[in-house]
């Protein structure tokens, strides 16, 4: 990297996993994702200073930090904190313009925001009450079920029916699960009804807010295959996927606030 | 530099249970009461002395409430039934008779709780539905008449029309005041706060009402004077108009919030904060004369929307947004306060049509959700300035 170039970066402090992003003269140049330990602040800086050695940078080089999440607040070496709500409309807009609906499912919240034509956030609304709609609840699920977070989705996807599932707390659908197991349910058939429940549930949120596509899926949850494709059939909505790490969105968002924010005290 | 009159009305507060204390044993009654629709005037009239009750912000005083009232009903039900199983509150320990307006019904279930566990003498004030029907309004002014015979039996005097007269003329000069003091904080480069506006309100729950009177005038001579020494910059402070559900003395929660967090309070429409005192225009000395105007006033949220593109409740807000100049509405919710609860997407949606956001936050008493509520409540001022951040890098 030349001199003369500028860099930025965001750093995203989840519950489950801290995020960062650097980018330099618009493009993005280096990325990590670790999982949040106990040290909040320690956490968000191991992610920010593995994002800038896959950079090849030092932390000198930064011009200026954006921190975002629910750890924004023990960011001392951050120049600015954000909110997530903020940094996903931002990233969301930067990686596909037209997106004008985004349901962000992290790993302890979930979100649904919305964008005008500028990628300005018009409105927004947010669960972070109880786990139904997060990764949380689907870690739980997986476990329920003794297969790894990454294989629910395609299982959901295999199913040949679907179960119906009446609970999305994440205590009464691991109690309702395991009855239904014993049922003789099939286990994908299953799976794929909880995928339902969530969905159905996100699109009650999403009624408050009203949606408008483009519909842009980030967080953790958004890797997921069987979730992606129970939202398109519940909100019969195509769901965008653009050539970025869904978990990603938020730490981008934040790096090209970082750099807006930058040129504007400049 | 902090006015001198806010440290007086701060004191007075201090003094005024002491104060209360002595006046009864000089023969004085303190009429305590709740809810929206109770008129003062008569109260004051018949020399007897109002005191607003009720406070929040206690998770402690909500634990205590619900051994007697349902987990259901709201936490500031659920706070004030706590009050009087405490017997704490030094206004509530004066109070003669607990005067209570059906207006809210669950505040209406909180005097049939207090009389039946704590043995309070209550005096209830029956409030129509519909409170623009011919009906309604006869309805309402007989139930008024009522009111006031009871508390004539109460005080064991009958009100007199030159009494009620001067009554009403306190209290229009107080609603005056409290109007120009909100006119004065929503000023660009405001002599006073909001948050300091609201706390003179609530001390107007419980001032002697002629020496609350003489602390507003002394308090406006002293910004007339005092003007050019603004308290807060304006420099990009995201304007915010508080709605929704009750916020009592003692519940500072989401205020503290809005304002650690950059956002700037320029006005209210809260039952408990300047609606009390808009739209009072008593024609005639007499008790249809304050019926009839009570009615008019901007209903509570516990009444229903009978018209929404009439409904005086959401004219009245959007009349204080401009004239506020809010940039978006932050609508609080408490917990089973279904009155407000139940009407935040309608106020929602008929906002977004003039193009102002509204947020809702719901919460409760116990600490627990503050940093959910920070996010949202961060969230949403980023929004209403980051328009003017997308302006200045363009």
């Amino acid at each position: 990297m030349a001199n003369n170039d500028h860099a930025f970066a965001g750093v995203d402090i989840g519950s489950l996993a801290a995020k960062s992003i650097v980018v330099s003269n618009g493009s993005i140049v280096g990325q990590s994702l670790i999982r949040t330990s106990i040290n909040t602040e320690e956490s968000g800086l191991i992610a920010l200073h593995k994002a800038i050695d896959s950079a090849k940078l030092s932390q000198k080089d930064l011009e200026f930090i954006v921190a975002t999440g629910y750890g924004r607040v023990s960011a001392p070496y951050a120049n600015k904190t954000i909110t997530e709500i903020t940094c996903h409309g931002r990233g969301a807009y930067y990686l596909h313009p037209n997106t004008r609906t985004i349901i962000d499912m992290g790993g302890q919240d979930c979100k649904a925001i919305r964008l005008d034509k500028d990628g300005t956030v018009i409105d927004f609304v947010m669960n972070d009450k109880c786990a139904a709609g997060t990764g949380r609840f689907l870690e739980v699920m997986a476990n329920v079920f003794k297969v790894k977070l990454e294989d629910l989705g395609p299982l959901a996807l295999s199913a040949k029916e679907i179960v119906p599932m009446s609970s999305t707390c994440t205590v009464f659908a691991e109690s309702e699960t395991i009855s239904l197991l014993a049922r003789g349910e099939k286990p994908e058939n299953i799976i794929k009804g909880l995928h339902y429940a969530i969905s159905n549930r996100v699109a009650g949120m999403l009624s408050r807010i009203g949606i408008e596509n483009d519909v842009f899926f980030s967080g953790g949850v958004a890797k997921n295959v069987g979730m992606k494709a129970a939202l398109e059939e519940v909100l019969e909505a195509k769901i965008v996927a653009p050539n970025f790490d869904p978990q990603l969105v938020g730490a981008l968002g934040a790096a090209i606030l970082a750099q807006d924010y930058s040129l504007k005290e400049a | 530099m902090s006015l001198k009159t806010l440290k007086k009305i701060e004191d007075a507060v201090k003094e005024r249970p002491g104060e209360l204390s002595e006046a009864r044993i000089k023969g004085a009654k303190v009429v305590g009461w709740f809810n929206y629709n109770i008129p003062e005037e008569i109260i004051y009239a018949l020399g007897l002395i109002p005191i607003r009750l009720g406070t929040g912000g206690n998770d402690k005083l909500v634990e205590v409430g619900s051994r007697y009232i349902s987990t259901k009903n709201c936490v500031f039900t659920r706070e004030v039934v706590g009050l009087f199983a405490k017997n704490n509150d030094p206004y509530i320990k004066n109070s003669d008779v607990v005067a209570v307006d059906a207006t809210c019904i669950q505040i209406y279930r909180v005097a049939e709780l207090i009389q039946y566990y704590f043995k309070v003498n209550t005096v209830i004030l029956g409030v129509p539905r519909n409170f623009s029907s011919p009906e309604g309004k006869s309805y309402f002014e007989s139930e008024l008449q009522r009111f006031v015979n009871d508390l004539e039996d109460f005080s064991g005097k009958k009100l007199e029309e030159t009494k009620l007269s001067q009554a009403i003329k306190l209290y229009d000069e107080i609603r005056f005041a409290i109007r120009t003091l909100y006119e004065y904080q929503a000023a660009d480069n405001p002599p006073i706060k909001w948050r300091e506006v609201f706390n003179i309100v609530h001390a107007g729950f419980y001032l002697d009402r002629k020496k609350y009177l003489s602390l507003l005038k002394e308090l406006l001579t002293e910004i007339e004077e005092n003007h050019g020494y603004p308290v807060i910059s304006e420099k990009g402070n995201a304007r915010i108009l508080l709605s929704g559900s009750i916020i009592p003395p003692g519940d500072t929660k989401l205020i503290d919030i809005i304002e650690q967090l950059g956002g700037r309070i320029v006005g209210d429409d809260l039952w408990s904060g300047l609606n009390s005192f808009l739209n009072v225009d008593i024609k005639e000395p007499t008790v249809k004369g304050i019926a009839d105007a009570y009615i008019d006033r901007v209903p509570h949220a516990a009444l229903p929307y009978l018209d929404l593109e009439t409904d005086r409740r959401l004219k009245n807000l959007k009349q204080l947004i401009h004239d506020f100049k809010a940039q978006g509405v932050i609508y609080h919710t408490l917990r089973y306060c279904d009155a407000f609860s139940f009407k935040a997407i309608e106020t929602k949606n008929v906002l977004k049509r003039e193009k102002i956001p509204l947020l809702e936050i719901h919460t409760e008493y116990a600490g627990s959700d503050i940093e959910a509520i920070r996010t949202r409540v961060e969230a949403f001022i980023e929004m209403l300035k980051l328009g003017k951040v997308q302006e200045l890098i363009a």
